[in-house]
């Protein structure tokens, strides 16, 4: 069906395709540093948070309780009379660490079952690959839910509520990457002339997996700030006074019709760093793409 | 091709799993199924029901309302389990021997006269022609079994009331009881003493009482649905059907209102009064006694348990701001238990005011000092850490607790708070709290006595924090046995001031109720003693 636009395709010679590939690996360049440009700015933004707020996120001053946006506040004030920009920065650190940190654990935590599974097989592969299923089975927000409901509220719970739900997804990654990896011809030769397993695992399988886990890993920053930020919303993560961007909408929801800003800064917040750290696990992606010829 | 195929073959799965998860369900819920859909085409029958007679002229009423709900022990409508009396006389089900005036005033209502015969000795005369829904009549008898009931059952009743006996002849109600009672009449108001017709029972947490509507279908934390009482010896009510709508988010409650969803709302947040401010609306506001106050935790093993603690906390609380800002001026910063307007209430004591610095002396005084540099004392390597344990239902309490984690804070105090629906059991451990902030109408009966009973003598049933005062338990005995109404409330001043002197408790603000309808409805009319919600006279235009 598709046979003339193919034959039409290379009747037009190789030159265009080569062309658009070219421009494709020239955007996907300026993409890549635009996109990780941004992210290490966020990241060490939220790093130096504390000393970039204008005014102290924690000091309440009743008297200028849910000020509309001005100069001196450019983001309003909550209903403490808080300065919101503070608070949106400092809230940062709390939303993008808690974040990186969750996602580092579960990546490792994945990884790491995923590569034993692999390597060990038989009853060993079976067991854990059956309780990764049992958590693959639940909806993961309302398993987090519960969890975090066990272990009460904070931060703290509401990673391990997540971590505990989300790391199936890295060791299937890892187990199926590692299995293809195990039959190659290259690790035969390796462990035929002597490699200990550590030495097989750490420097001829793990560097030819790395990349998939990388790009889960990326796409899922984004994915996992926004269930963190929703636990929060729900009460489970961040308690107050704490500056965090899911409590932070969610303790003036009240407010949402009457004095909009004060929801409205911190829900940006998150929607401007998930979205960047989305664009830039999709480059990451495209970039790590074998098809790029890289 | 492939990508076609491909996805024929998912969307062909995900069908073929659907199909067999429905055959699944279906072979083993059928019955199930089936009566949900026999129930789902009777409601579809009573919409129609509904939507025909309106135009007959059927009349509804929904009102959204936050505080009905089992964290706040209203989990039905039987007046003599735990505070479930407030939703029968509020929802207008069930009606006590007397009324309150707007002046928190004794008025018959289902006593027409009353007489004091001795020290001990109470005769009391009901009102004719007064039926239960049962269809029971209303005369002592009745009223003996319910008191009965009451004492036996409920667990502030038989400490308030004090009833050694009760002879029924009539209509006329003799009421004996162990020790000198005053304000025995004032107690029978409270929402404990709605009467019911025990006979009747109370199946699902509904019972049959006087009032001008019937409690016909209850699902605790969610909804109650009430038809009115053809006989009712006040006179006709003027809507046929009333649904109360637990709705315990403030938010939700406003876009309720705001969608009509409700058309009446209690319990609205503060914050979402502009959304009502015009045409539309209308409020119904009265000052209360209606007061947030904290207990301290006396404990040993809290820090409130040192009085140099709970004096600067006592200190570190902006008062005056919380009610201008967080209430939006919608209450009165307080003093002691009782508000302006009653005899001995208002600035008739004296408490600690909002200041810092003097908060901070006392706490150097006592040797708590910031020996680390991390902004939180400490004194013998514990940190002054409290935990601040309030609810959210009352929708300005944890406003109330942030605020005054920030106050605090400011002079050396570090708090946590705790704002979680389950307060009731958390408080019951008093190794898990040091603060307790909670709303209660101070004077529901008109009588000082019942606060302190309550909440502050050594033995009342919700002195959660374990306060004793040898002071106070004696003042309080003395005014059980006082008649004279001035002499009574000399006494409460004293007893205020005892516990003010100990700061055993902190009275942050008084608040004024609104209770906000759309404007077709009438009569819908908030009260000082937060009580009579829905009256026969309510009403709403369609």
């Amino acid at each position: 069906m598709n046979h003339t636009a193919l034959s039409s395709d290379f009747n037009t010679g190789k030159a265009p395709t080569v062309r658009a590939k070219k421009i494709h690996k020239n955007t996907l360049k300026t993409r890549l540093i635009v996109f990780g440009v941004l992210a290490a700015a966020l990241v060490i933004l939220a790093f130096f948070s504390e000393y970039l707020c204008p005014y102290d996120p924690y000091v309440q001053d009743l008297s200028m309780a849910k000020a509309a946006p001005s100069l001196a506040h450019p983001f309003g004030t909550d209903r403490y009379g808080r300065d919101m920009l503070s608070r949106v920065i400092v809230g940062s650190r709390t939303s993008i660490y808690s974040t990186l940190l969750l996602v580092g654990f579960i990546t490792v935590f994945g990884s790491f079952i995923g590569i034993i599974c692999a390597w060990t097989g038989r009853w060993l592969d079976a067991l854990l690959m059956r309780i990764s299923d049992l958590f693959l089975a639940f909806p993961g927000l309302v398993f987090a839910l519960a969890v975090a409901a066990v272990l009460g509220g904070g931060v703290q719970n509401a990673i391990i509520a997540l971590a505990a739900i989300s790391w199936p997804k890295y060791a299937r990654v890892a187990r199926s990457q590692t299995l293809a990896q195990k039959e190659s011809v290259y690790l035969r030769a390796a462990r035929l002339s002597g490699c200990s397993t550590a030495k097989l695992i750490l420097k001829h399988i793990l560097p030819n997996i790395f990349g998939p886990i990388l790009v889960t890993a990326m796409l899922d920053i984004g994915t996992m700030m926004m269930e963190l930020a929703g636990l929060s919303f729900l009460g489970l993560g961040a308690s107050p006074p704490v500056a965090e961007w899911g409590s932070m909408m969610s303790d003036t929801r009240n407010l949402l019709t009457t004095h909009p800003w004060v929801t409205l800064a911190p829900g940006f917040a998150i929607f401007v760093s998930v979205m960047i750290f989305n664009l830039f696990g999709d480059t990451v992606r495209d970039w790590l793409d074998p098809g790029n010829g890289r | 091709m492939k990508l076609k195929k491909i996805t024929a073959f998912a969307a062909g799965t995900v069908l073929a799993a659907g199909l067999f998860a429905g055959c699944g369900s279906g072979t083993a819920d059928t019955a199930a199924e089936s009566t949900s859909a026999v129930s789902s085409a009777e409601s579809a029958a009573e919409t129609e029901e509904t939507e025909e007679t309106a135009s007959t002229g059927t009349k509804t009423l929904v009102i959204g309302d936050t505080t009905f709900n089992a964290s706040n022990e209203e989990a039905d409508v039987n007046p003599h389990n735990t505070y479930a009396g407030w939703a029968c006389i509020r929802y207008g089900i069930g009606e006590t021997l007397i009324k309150y005036s707007d002046e928190m005033e004794i008025e018959p209502w289902l006593a027409t006269e009353w007489e004091n015969t001795d020290e001990n000795t109470w005769v009391i005369t009901l009102r004719d022609g007064v039926t239960f829904s049962s269809g029971r009549a209303m005369d002592a008898e009745a009223v003996k079994e319910c008191l009965e009931h009451l004492i036996e059952v409920h667990d502030r009743a038989a400490s308030d009331l004090k009833i050694e006996s009760i002879e029924a002849d009539g209509q006329v109600l003799t009421i004996t009881t162990s020790e000198p009672k005053p304000a025995l009449l004032n107690y029978l108001g409270d929402p404990y003493g709605c009467i019911i017709d025990v006979e009747a029972g109370f199946d699902d947490g509904i019972v049959a009482g006087t009032g001008p509507y019937i409690a016909e279908d209850l699902l605790t934390d969610d909804h109650l649905d009430l038809v009115k009482n053809e006989n009712y010896w006040g006179g006709e009510p003027k809507i046929d059907q009333i649904t109360i709508k637990t709705i315990t988010d403030g938010n939700t409650l406003a876009n309720a209102l705001q969608s009509g969803e409700v058309q009446a709302a209690y319990g609205m947040a503060y914050e979402s009064y502009p959304l009502f401010e015009n045409d539309n609306y209308q409020f119904s506001q009265i000052a209360t006694s209606r007061c947030f106050f904290t207990k301290m935790n006396f404990d040993e093993g809290s820090v409130c348990s040192d009085p140099a603690v709970r004096k600067a906390i006592a200190m570190g609380i902006d008062k005056e701001s919380f009610v201008d800002v967080l209430l939006e001026g919608n209450g009165f910063a307080a003093n002691g238990v009782f508000p302006d307007g009653f005899a001995f209430g208002g600035d008739q004591v004296t408490t600690e005011t909002y200041d810092p610095e003097a908060a901070m002396k006392v706490l150097e005084d006592a040797g708590w000092v910031d020996e680390d540099g991390d902004g939180i004392r400490e004194k013998d390597g514990q940190k002054l850490e409290i935990t601040w344990v309030t609810y959210p239902s009352r929708q300005e309490l944890p406003l109330l607790a942030e605020s005054a984690q920030a106050t605090l804070k400011d002079i050396g105090i570090d708090v946590e708070v705790n704002s979680t629906a389950d307060h009731n059991e958390v408080v019951k451990d008093q190794s898990k709290w040091d603060v307790y902030a909670m709303a209660n109408v101070a004077c529901p009966t008109g009588d000082p006595e019942y606060w302190f009973t309550v909440f502050a003598v050594t033995d009342a049933a919700r002195n959660h924090g374990g306060y004793s005062s040898e002071k106070l338990d004696e003042l309080e005995a003395e005014m059980s046995k006082t008649f004279d109404v001035d002499k009574r409330a000399e006494l409460a001043i004293e007893m205020q001031q005892t516990i003010l002197d100990d700061n055993a408790f902190i009275f942050c603000s008084f608040l004024k109720m609104s209770m906000i309808s759309q404007s077709n409805v009438s009569n819908y009319t908030s009260h000082a003693c937060d009580y009579y919600q829905i009256t026969a006279d309510l009403d709403i235009e369609l």
